[in-house]
């Protein structure tokens, strides 16, 4: 069957979003209630934020000098202006908590400040979670180089112990934490979009199998709407023709224990994941477009990956790299495309040349955003963001930064490796009546695979 | 014992003790705690070295952050270096050093230290002058104000005591070196604890993103 004749059965990404935002909406019903009496919630924080500091952390809090710097790197800040949003702001509670509890002048601090309230916790509930995407942008130019992501990560894990967490992250972390899935992205829902896309893409996912050389991810994203990613990931990694595997007992890349705080369902979502890589002799492990399962495999600190027989790699960073060895065949990409680095990728990852390998694979006019790689400016939707009802003001400022940026550079199309940048720019765009494309960078690739007969086909037109 | 005699010996001596002891104990009390491990796997086997690039580099911001960081950061370079030049190239502060720790070194003529302390009082009341104004951006606190007041008061006594203004010199001369002495007895508590812990925090930083491969 040639897939160019066929009739698409999965919704095009502008249908993806706005079945999401449908959904999105009903999370909110969904989210659990608090079941500790307050005294314990304030405890439970206060006691998370005491056994997470180090002293990496204790140095950043003691080194703030409020010199403001950091104000304008965010985007939350530029977009509204507001004080409350600045990231020096962001870390004020987890300092009172670090001078009065571990900090070298705690028993001065105990005499003249009062123990953190329930209330003090509820009011930074918004910037910890709704307006601090963890970008890292201020720390680019903090004379300090104070990393406030990682202190505000901190502080989500310490809502977490105080039963804090927004509800929509809140709900998706429960049903990660009971039912093991994310949206219902059951290994049901994987075997029939594996199905789908086999039965009527004439598309073949090799599932289970007991040994493969490369083990790919996907996520939640892709399974419960946007069949085309995963349709076009099995394309791709057809096209290198390598050894791989999907396997329906560890396939989700979505991390809500990263994205609420919770560092316990971290770990249990990574754990499974590891080991099935380990138990199938994989060399790689494949990471779907899915911006903060990077640091969640790739970048946890919890892991010792360098033990593992198993590198971890990024779909971006994996295909940059096959493209650079020539093991992408890629017809030319037409139109100006510019790229958008994401937050967990770039900035917070190093994966910035791959990428951009694939671009020059497909000879694109290819152009910079004004403000790119360790300086892009976040889409306004990481870091669980893009879920969050109450900060659709300030998603919706802050992106108005991003598409300026992106007509700044003319091109027809911006390109995305992140289904959460990917929603939050298509949000942005229907919104806003933009103009440009958003498109995501393995969709883009399998699009324009040079697809050499295979032996079966050759067959065939003999 | 007169006020400047009182200023001269156990009001600064027991300022210079507070400071070195509180600076010690500060400082101990962070870096003994432990460092969180980070067990992945650095992208590069040794890119973290990489990091220490950052405690020089982000002595000067980036292009990209030129525009809405220029003000700060002219203003707070024209401040650091005038006040170091103050405090240690006028002959009087010269030979109080030189009467602790016998060091000596030439000093700069007196026109020179006047208008070193003139800048580093000018670039102070415009970085104030800012911060007053842009309240969103600068988030203050008592602690940023009261810092202020401390490290202004010896500049504009010390500025005072040598054109002779105000009180006779004798109690300005204490005024001076008794707020030179509240600065020290202060430091250890408040911000200006940056002094030292800009050299850990930028390192930390750049090791952290170094370990990622990324240079900030």
């Amino acid at each position: 069957m040639s897939n160019g004749t066929v009739t698409p059965v999965f919704p095009t990404f502008e249908q993806v979003f706005q079945g999401f935002a449908g959904q999105i909406g009903m999370l909110r019903q969904m989210a659990p209630e608090p079941t500790m009496p307050d005294e314990r919630r304030v405890h439970r924080a206060i006691d998370t934020l005491i056994e997470e500091t180090n002293a990496d952390e204790a140095v950043w809090l003691e080194s703030c000098i409020h010199c403001g710097q950091c104000t304008n790197a965010c985007h939350y800040f530029v977009a509204t202006g507001e004080a409350k949003y600045a990231p020096m702001r962001k870390m004020d509670l987890y300092r009172r908590v670090y001078q009065r509890e571990v900090g070298p002048l705690r028993w001065l601090y105990k005499l003249f400040t009062k123990q953190i309230t329930l209330q003090d916790l509820e009011e930074v509930q918004e910037l910890v979670y709704d307006s601090c995407s963890e970008c890292g942008r201020c720390t680019m130019v903090c004379p300090m180089g104070i990393d406030t992501a990682s202190l505000v990560h901190h502080m989500r894990s310490a809502l977490v112990a105080a039963e804090l967490v927004p509800p929509e992250l809140a709900a998706l972390r429960m049903e990660q934490k009971h039912q093991g899935t994310v949206f219902g992205s059951s290994p049901e829902a994987l075997h029939r979009m594996v199905d789908t896309i086999r039965d009527h893409y004439g598309v073949p996912i090799p599932l289970d199998k007991p040994e493969a050389e490369v083990m790919v991810l996907s996520s939640a994203v892709d399974l419960v709407a946007n069949g085309n990613g995963l349709l076009a990931t099995a394309k791709v990694m057809n096209h290198l023709g390598v050894d791989w595997t999907i396997c329906s007992d560890a396939f989700e890349s979505a991390n809500f224990g990263l994205l609420s705080g919770d560092m316990t369902l971290w770990r249990t979502q990574v754990d499974p994941i590891v080991a099935r890589a380990r138990a199938i002799k994989a060399k790689t492990l494949v990471i779907a477009e899915c911006g903060h399962a990077y640091p969640a495999l790739r970048w946890n600190p919890m892991l010792r990956s360098g033990a593992l027989p198993f590198e971890m790699m990024y779909m971006s960073e994996y295909l940059g790299r096959q493209a650079r060895e020539g093991r992408l065949k890629l017809r030319p990409l037409e139109g100006k495309v510019t790229y958008h680095d994401p937050c967990k990728t770039g900035r917070r990852g190093g994966a910035f040349e791959e990428p951009r390998a694939l671009f020059k694979a497909m000879n694109a006019d290819f152009v910079e955003l004004p403000a790119n790689k360790e300086y892009n400016w976040c889409c306004g939707g990481g870091a669980g963001i893009f879920l969050l009802e109450r900060a659709t003001r300030l998603r919706d400022e802050s992106f108005k930064l991003k598409l300026h940026q992106v007509d700044q550079t003319g091109a027809e199309a911006v390109v995305v490796s992140c289904a959460s940048c990917r929603l939050n720019f298509e949000a942005g765009r229907q919104k806003n009546h933009w103009n440009k494309r958003v498109d995501s960078l393995v969709e883009l690739v399998a699009d324009h695979l040079i697809d050499e007969p295979t032996d079966q086909t050759e067959e065939a037109a003999a | 014992m007169t006020l400047l005699e009182f200023a001269r010996g156990p009001a600064i001596h027991a300022s210079l003790i507070l400071f070195a002891a509180g600076v010690c104990w500060r400082l101990l009390g962070v870096l003994v705690l432990t460092r969180g491990a980070d067990l992945s796997r650095p992208r590069d086997a040794f890119g973290n070295f990489k990091g220490y690039r950052t405690v020089f580099s982000r002595a000067w911001p980036s292009d990209e952050f030129r525009t809405t960081t220029r003000y700060q950061t002219v203003l707070a370079y024209l401040f650091h270096l005038a006040t170091l030049g103050v405090v240690l190239l006028i002959v009087p502060h010269i030979e109080f050093i030189s009467g602790l720790t016998g060091l000596s070194w030439p000093g700069v003529p007196n026109f020179v230290g006047v208008a070193l302390g003139t800048i580093a009082l000018a670039s102070l009341i415009a970085l104030i002058l800012r911060r007053i104004s842009k309240p969103a951006v600068y988030n203050s606190t008592v602690g940023d104000y009261v810092t202020w007041i401390i490290v202004t008061l010896p500049l504009v006594t010390g500025l005072m005591a040598f054109a002779h203004v105000g009180f006779r010199y004798e109690t300005m001369l204490a005024l001076h070196i008794l707020s030179a002495a509240l600065l020290f007895a202060y430091f250890p508590f408040g911000k200006l604890m940056h002094a030292f812990w800009f050299l850990f925090s930028r390192a930390q930083s750049g090791i952290t993103y170094a370990h990622k491969g990324v240079r900030i």
